[in-house]
């Protein structure tokens, strides 16, 4: 309940800023008579009424049995795999589809039980596969990053 | 019986065959993505329009590829749900009900083919329902004007959440967040930039693939380290694969009923196939009454959940075919890929671009054919992809997501965004939010606005537009009553709580 009326009450002030950040919206000269702000407004002005019902009455959660309450180590893995993802966008360009995918792959699947050695294997033949199967394949453009000396 | 001679010519398009082995690819796609933990349909259909771009299929092509893996996806779900009683997806929870009572008694292989069968005559009476009243609604929705439609979007909206049923606060609340989130970057009538903090990877506001792959597959991955072990060991698949007639025709009344209902359930906006598949059951049940062995391993409530889920998942594509406003998640992201293709869905689809319209409800039937013939021989290979471990899968599925991302516009922007949406739809997830209403009122968040602004210009401001029309007053009326239904709902709730309590 707590954390359903923390979360409301923040996601109510995100909405009293971005209409904030809506009011000086308008159109320089318009020949319509609802110019660009009004929808948005409208939205977020729902939104909030929404909002604000849940921060006084929060609906209780339904746990269903096969799911298990959230522990400090769920978090914590949960925290690392976020964190993973986020170098794997940071490195996507500078160091290529391959590698970067290599790097955040393995211990990805470490943090989801694979032991050190079948996830380096597998990981690394899928990323390597992935790259020919799109890029080569697929004319899907994949940076390759370091790996750049290996295509000339 | 132009429709029939259409429906011909949409045949033509589906027998070609390049489309025939699009059809193929998509059907076995779909059920690979629907089997694994962590991708449904809408991910799954998100994913490929990037690729079916990049690769330059012809539009039809492309469309026929996304309605074969959604078919496909809706497939594979029920291959977890009968064999390991683990529902791939919402929808699929009442075919696990009897579908893996079925398998422990040794019916593994009769209750797939047989829920194969099952949705293909859901799938085949609703693509008969939509050779009939699409045209008719096609031809009658070209009356529409901008508040129509305005009024129209707003009733899909409210119906999501009146039928959404323990949680209606919520839906709206996601329904409005996707509202909101289309309304980010340059507003096409006045070039006014908004909520783009001054970024220019936002100016073309944020794109669909990436909040249908942050808001799914991210969150689903994370989802996924909760449920690191995994319980149960799937059933094996051994002995007879095909169902006999006598099983068949046993469960052939149950099918038609069922596939009609789904129909009609795809059709309602908001509805779709998790309503329809527990109405069924529940009707079947109370029709069978005590002779029923339902929760048993009874062969009806296996086909009741899959024929109507086979029947809504095709009825879905009619409001989205002839309005424009589709009805589900999945509709939605295939109306997002139809807008890469510059295509508009909506009443004049059906006359400017029959081929494409009647191609896509003609491969219907070819991959629901296709589903039944692939389940015989393939059905060992897909019960082995079952046993492939979370933690090859999941960065696997992490790292296709990203590169579905990067194929859209090729920028790293979009790869921190979908993170960043991803985290949003986690807690969404975990406080209980439905995140297809999100989708949704993304997709129907940038119509609507359009409509609403285009109807205000040519009344010049009076709001009577709105609601001046007998069309839009009848629609208003509806909305109105889907408002009510959860309150009712909630009253009748508590009024007979407090019988048993005053019975005690």
């Amino acid at each position: 309940m707590l954390v359903q009326r923390i979360f409301a009450s923040v996601l109510l002030l995100v909405c009293a800023g971005l209409a904030l950040m809506a009011w000086p919206y308008q159109a320089a000269f318009s020949y319509e008579p609802v110019g660009p702000r009004a929808f948005p407004l409208l939205m977020l002005g729902l939104m909030g009424l929404g909002l604000l019902y849940m921060v006084f009455r929060p609906t209780p959660i339904v746990h269903s049995d096969d799911d298990p309450q959230l522990d400090r180590d769920t978090l914590v893995k949960i925290g690392i795999c976020v964190v993973l993802l986020l170098i794997f966008a940071g490195t996507f360009e500078p160091l290529g589809f391959i590698v970067a995918s290599i790097l955040i792959g393995v211990p990805m699947a470490r943090l989801y039980g694979g032991r050190w050695l079948p996830s380096a294997v597998i990981i690394s033949l899928m990323a390597v596969g992935l790259y020919l199967l799109f890029d080569k394949v697929m004319d899907v453009p994949l940076p390759l990053g370091v790996l750049d000396v290996l295509e000339n | 019986m132009d429709t029939l001679g259409y429906l011909g010519q949409g045949f033509g398009v589906a027998l070609s065959p390049y489309n025939l082995v699009t059809a193929l690819c998509g059907t076995l796609i779909g059920t690979v993505v629907g089997l694994l933990p962590g991708l449904g349909p809408i991910n799954g259909v998100a994913l490929l329009i990037p690729i079916a771009f990049a690769l330059g299929l012809p539009p039809e092509s492309a469309l026929i590829l996304l309605a074969a893996v959604y078919l496909g996806c809706e497939y594979g779900g029920r291959i977890s749900s009968i064999l390991l009683n683990i529902p791939g997806e919402a929808s699929t929870v009442m075919t696990t009900l009897d579908g893996y009572p079925m398998a422990r008694k040794g019916l593994a292989g009769v209750a797939l083919s047989l829920s194969a069968w099952s949705s293909f005559i859901g799938a085949f009476i609703a693509t008969c329902g939509m050779v009939l009243f699409a045209p008719l609604l096609a031809k009658w929705a070209i009356a529409f004007g901008p508040a129509e439609y305005f009024v129209l979007m707003v009733f899909a909206i409210v119906c999501l959440g009146g039928m959404a049923g323990d949680r209606p606060l919520k839906t709206f609340i996601a329904a409005l967040i996707g509202l909101f989130l289309s309304t980010v970057g340059i507003d096409a009538n006045s070039g006014v930039y908004r909520f783009t903090g001054d970024n220019i990877h936002l100016t073309d506001g944020i794109q669909f693939v990436v909040l249908v792959l942050g808001l799914f597959s991210i969150s689903e991955i994370l989802l996924l380290l909760e449920k690191t072990h995994r319980g149960q060991e799937a059933v094996k698949a051994t002995g007879r694969m095909m169902f006999n007639f006598k099983e068949a025709s046993a469960v052939f009344a149950v099918n038609v009923r069922c596939g009609v209902l789904g129909f009609i359930m795809g059709v309602l906006p908001g509805a779709g196939a998790t309503l329809a598949s527990a109405v069924a059951y529940m009707t079947e049940k109370r029709i069978a009454g005590a002779k029923g062995t339902f929760g048993q391993g009874d062969m009806r409530g296996l086909a009741a959940p899959e024929t109507a889920i086979g029947g809504a998942a095709c009825g879905a594509l009619v409001p989205m075919l002839t309005l424009g406003v589709p009805g589900s998640g999945t509709t939605a992201v295939m109306i997002g890929a139809l807008s890469l293709y510059n295509i508009t869905p909506g009443p004049l689809l059906f006359q400017q671009q029959p081929d494409i319209v009647w191609g896509l409800i003609a491969s219907l039937f070819i991959a629901n054919i296709m589903l039944v013939i692939l389940n015989i021989p393939m059905i060992r290979i897909f019960t082995r992809i079952l046993a492939v471990p979370n933690w090859a899968l999941v960065p696997v599925i992490a790292i296709i997501t990203g590169i579905g991302v990067y194929a859209v516009h090729a920028t790293t922007f979009d790869l921190f965004l979908m993170i960043g949406i991803g985290i949003f739809g986690y807690i969404l997830r975990k406080l209980d939010f439905p995140l297809s209403p999100v989708l949704l009122g993304f997709i129907l968040g940038g119509l609507m606005e359009q409509n609403l602004r285009r109807a205000l210009s040519i009344s010049n401001g009076a709001l009577e537009i709105l609601w001046s029309s007998p069309i839009t007053f009848g629609v208003w009326v509806l909305t109105v009553i889907m408002l009510l239904m959860p309150i009712v709902r909630i009253w009748r709730k508590r009024s007979a709580a407090r019988r048993t309590l005053a019975d005690v």
